[in-house]
């Protein structure tokens, strides 16, 4: 029983043809995964700490923590 | 989008993306080859060159392409080119495993004239 002339071109071709967009689609997909599920929560989260911000408030913190050189705390 | 230019790129083999100049057939193709082959004073360097050349396109070689190329070998005297060849033909299918024994099939009458063993006879096809 002689084997049939099975496909010998383009063997290559073809497997990109079906794979490539597969890979693309899904490296695509993790991008779009990664923007929605980190780095908005992250910029939410920053936007929403410094909404409330006050920076004298913090400012004077620091400054009676005694972490400055130029102003030392009101005590002193 | 990408199967556009996948379709136009990645034709068969040595057709390029001209706009002009026309895209060379598959007998072509095959008839080229084995003529480069035939050349009855080929020498070593141009037997590893087609085959180097040959194997880097997208395809396996038509059994005639061989036959020519085994041929060439046996002018050089060179059975390990010719065993070598198998090899890479079986390595150059890939996943499918229909066709190298298609080719060997195909050779068998070759194989038998030239006194070339397969590397499947010679046991060196295991690792």
């Amino acid at each position: 029983m002689s084997l049939a002339k099975p496909l010998m071109r383009g063997l290559l071709a073809k497997r990109l043809r079906f794979h490539l967009p597969i890979a693309f689609g899904l490296a695509f997909a993790a991008a779009v995964a990664f923007k929605y599920t980190v780095t908005e929560p992250r910029k939410r989260a920053y936007a929403d700490f410094y909404k409330q911000y006050d920076a004298v408030k913090e400012f004077n913190a620091m400054r009676e923590a005694g972490v400055f050189q130029s102003v030392r705390p009101s005590g002193e | 989008m990408f199967e556009a230019v996948l379709s136009k790129t990645f034709s068969p083999v040595a057709s390029r993306c001209y706009s002009h100049g026309k895209v060379e057939t598959d007998e072509e193709f095959d008839a080229r080859w084995v003529t480069y082959f035939s050349k009855p004073d080929i020498d070593g360097w141009e037997l590893r060159k087609g085959m180097n050349t040959l194997i880097g396109y997208d395809l396996v070689p038509e059994p005639k392409v061989l036959d020519s190329a085994l041929r060439a070998c046996r002018r050089l005297n060179d059975l390990a080119s010719a065993i070598r060849i198998l090899e890479a033909v079986k390595d150059k299918a890939g996943p499918h495993k229909d066709i190298y024994p298609y080719l060997i099939q195909e050779l068998q009458p070759t194989l038998a004239e030239l006194g070339i063993s397969t590397p499947e006879e010679l046991g060196i096809d295991k690792l």
